[in-house]
């Protein structure tokens, strides 16, 4: 077997838009999800036991399946049972947003767990109101805390977020697997696919470590 | 009672206990009057930090009330089995820990100012100016914009007093300041406290060290139990103590010290 990587000097400008839908729709889903996941997160910790209960079941069914069958459940069964018509740019937002959401809740779900009885302690001595405890100490510490583990999140939705090209939306994977059917030169094509969704993350996942250690050293935990 | 021996804190026949079967305060009573610097000694698990938390309003109590300055702010409420507390009158009431807890997030500086803010609607470039003169005064002057992971032991639980001080209160708290520091660090502390005892700031003070306790004492009760075992002058209770369980207290830990 001969390698000939030029067949994809050619798909240059393809693979460019499709890598561009790619990160679009991880730039969508991290704001949808981190929004959603920071309000279950609080949801989960709420007095109400029907809140925490719905929340709980959320959380736990999307952890707990396949972001496969997440899509594939949005992308054909949800248009028979609403009636409508989803395209895949919709199902993929809102697949890739809900999985994101449950996993971020428990992100941020811990790191409020691990702001410590005695900032309240420190706070009910200074005799600040229930809402300064929460906007000014307890949710900064928390959202600081959970930086890193929402970067961690962030690149695993980045690398599942190829998963949407089963519902045919062109995104990178989708892109290079037509370029790869075409061309007849699925190593080439399939490895630099795998190279640049690599060259993304692996940065990322480096800049993690980095920032970790810094709040970390901030913070004094 | 004439206004001059009215009493600041009046505690009365209090209990408190954790779950059913760990008492800590057995109905204690005591009275301390304006002025006084109270040292509370006493062995571990007798209830000195758990008075000074319960007197903060950050436990609950089964039983008994506490009154500051002849208003009641802490009781219970026998038909919820609540304890009531009157947050305008506990905000004359400020509390330092073992543990510094400044806020990690925020500078020095934010640390002092974020109370008087949010609590008093100060103008914030009031509260700065405060802030920084009081740091200048406990030899903290530099460390304004430094966060609390940069300082000292010694540096942090200095900040805390004066995080405590800007709200001006009538009554300080001490629990068990020095014990997490490294011996260097205790002084620089322990000479901040001694400052505000020369200004005659009430406070209660529960500490392990007793050469401490002897200098900034007008008074030392000694706890055991969950009760009050002997209350009097330092001379007295440290230095001749007339109950016998004082007395061994005394002797184990002078003993150790020395």
């Amino acid at each position: 077997m001969t390698l000939d990587f030029s067949v994809l000097l050619r798909f240059q400008e393809a693979l460019a838009v499709g890598l561009w839908t790619t990160i679009k729709l991880t730039l969508i889903c991290v704001v949808l999800g981190c929004s959603l996941g920071f309000l279950v997160g609080l949801a989960r910790t709420s007095p109400s036991i029907i809140v925490r209960g719905i929340a709980s079941v959320y959380v736990e069914f999307f952890r707990g399946t396949p972001v496969l069958i997440q899509l594939f459940w949005i992308f054909f069964c949800l248009p028979l049972v609403l009636g409508v018509e989803l395209s895949n740019l919709a199902s993929g937002v809102i697949a890739l947003t809900l999985y994101m959401g449950a996993i971020t809740s428990e992100t941020f779900r811990a790191s409020l767990k691990s702001v410590g009885r005695e900032q309240l302690d420190a706070c009910i001595a200074l005799g600040l109101p229930r809402h300064v405890q929460v906007v000014n100490v307890i949710l900064p510490q928390a959202v600081l805390r959970a930086v890193p583990t929402l970067l961690s999140n962030c690149v695993s939705l980045f690398k599942e977020s190829a998963l949407v090209s089963a519902v045919g939306m062109a995104d990178l994977m989708f892109v290079g697997q037509n370029i790869s059917n075409n061309t007849a030169r699925p190593v080439e094509v399939l490895t630099i696919v795998a190279l640049i969704y690599f060259a993304i993350a692996f940065p990322l996942t480096r800049a993690v470590t980095l920032i970790e250690g810094r709040i970390l050293k901030k913070l004094a935990i | 009672m004439t206004a001059a021996s009215a009493p600041l804190v009046s505690i009365q026949s209090l209990h408190k206990s954790y779950g059913p079967h760990i008492q800590v305060l057995k109905g204690l009573d005591i009275e301390m009057k304006p002025g006084e610097r109270v040292v509370v000694i006493g062995p571990s698990g007798g209830g000195k930090s758990t008075l000074l938390r319960v007197m903060m309003g950050l436990e609950k109590i089964d039983s008994g009330a506490i009154t500051f300055g002849g208003k009641p702010y802490i009781s219970s409420s026998d038909l919820a089995a609540k304890t009531v507390i009157d947050t305008e009158v506990r905000r004359s009431i400020g509390m330092v820990f073992q543990h510094y807890t400044l806020f990690p997030h925020l500078s020095v500086i934010q640390n002092l100012v974020l109370a008087p803010c949010k609590v008093r609607g100060e103008k914030k470039a009031s509260a700065l100016q405060r802030a920084q003169a009081l740091l200048e005064r406990f030899g903290l002057g530099a460390k304004a914009n430094a966060f609390p992971a940069q300082l000292s032991g010694g540096q942090k639980q200095r900040v805390a007093i004066a995080r405590a001080l800007m709200l001006d209160p009538k009554l300080m708290l001490f629990d068990e300041v020095t014990s997490a520091l490294d011996p260097e660090l205790v002084a620089e502390v322990e000479q901040v406290i001694l400052q505000l005892a020369n200004q005659n700031l009430p406070m209660m003070i529960v500490t392990h060290d007793m050469w401490f306790a002897k200098n900034i004492a007008s008074r030392v009760i000694f706890c055991a139990g969950g009760v009050v075992v002997e209350d009097g002058p330092p001379e007295q209770v440290l230095g001749a103590p007339r109950e016998e369980r004082t007395r061994e207290f005394i002797d184990r830990v002078f003993h150790i010290k020395q």
